[in-house]
């Protein structure tokens, strides 16, 4: 029985394997693009999300709504980190300062790898 | 690569930012003219508040023509938060000076997006926005025919109960 659970996982892994495309790598997260499931996945380190098109925008609103500058303000955020819900609140992570700005750029950057974005620089949202 | 990202939107993000943005005015406005008709009703014009009631009803109708645009283009339109809506104003020419530098700000933000998409090269928005830019035109011409009604009248005497008056030929 274990013997069969390890082979399916292994079969996944593979199958997840070949048919993800990486679309962007920052410092700490990872973009992919799946083609067969027609939908991308965030590697987050501690998981990997699954994310529809438009779970990945919600996630790009959120992340760049979150006020960075308040980081550097005591006052504002005293502990320098964010909650960060996703997905309907199926995920939950607390993000630092650093990760904050990383998650920013993977955003910036994924979506105008994804053709969607005309450039680097995001408008404010 | 495929263009699943494209597959599910027909504009850009940068855009759907800005008509996001564009929700928010518009929702502002909104609340801003049922302001204008509080106003109004508590000072004795009444005309004048039937005219902002509708005012405020038309600004809720261009959001959800945005917001549904957003929808059909599969992006996501956010449902916005309105804050810092003014209740104070010193007069009735005041409340229509007030109106037309509103319809000023959003007839230069609507500007403002079509020169974005443009940019872009997101057709898509920028003919969705045809609609908008002549709507602004005609927002701004019937304020200003207004406060040159307001100006010939004047404010002394029954002034203020004819301008009130008056004001209902611009209620359709």
């Amino acid at each position: 029985m274990l013997h069969i659970e390890v082979f399916v996982f292994n079969l996944n892994k593979d199958y997840f394997c070949s048919s993800m495309k990486v679309v962007y790598q920052s410092t700490y997260y990872t973009l992919y693009q799946s083609e067969s499931q027609r939908c991308f996945y965030v590697d987050f380190v501690q998981k990997t999300v699954q994310m529809s098109f438009c779970q990945l925008l919600a996630l790009r609103h959120k992340v760049l709504s979150i006020p960075i500058e308040d980081h550097f303000d005591s006052d504002l955020n005293k502990h320098g980190f964010e909650l960060l819900q996703l997905c309907n609140k199926e995920h939950l992570f607390i993000l630092n300062t650093l990760e904050v700005l990383d998650l920013k750029s993977l955003v910036e950057q994924g979506f105008v790898l994804l053709g969607v974005s005309a450039k680097s620089e995001a408008l404010s949202v | 690569m495929k263009d699943i990202a494209r597959q599910a939107m027909s504009i850009k993000v940068e855009s759907m930012d800005l008509l996001n943005s564009q929700i928010k005015m518009e929702a502002h406005a909104s609340a801003t003219y049922l302001a204008m008709a509080s106003w109004c009703e508590q000072n004795g014009f009444f005309t004048s508040a039937k005219f902002f009631f509708k005012q405020a009803e038309e600004e809720r109708e261009h959001m959800m023509k945005i917001f549904n645009f957003l929808i059909d283009a599969g992006g996501s339109p956010y449902s916005p938060e309105v804050t810092n809506i003014n209740h104070d104003y010193s007069s009735i020419v005041d409340v229509f000076e007030h109106t037309l530098d509103h319809e000023i700000a959003v007839t230069k933000s609507i500007h403002n997006i079509v020169m974005k998409a443009r940019e872009l090269g997101d057709l898509t928005t920028e003919r969705f926005l045809d609609w908008f830019v002549m709507e602004q035109v005609e927002e701004e011409n019937t304020i200003r025919d207004i406060l040159d009604m307001i100006a010939v009248t004047g404010t002394e005497g029954v002034g203020l109960q004819v301008i009130d008056d008056h004001v209902g030929n611009w209620i359709n």
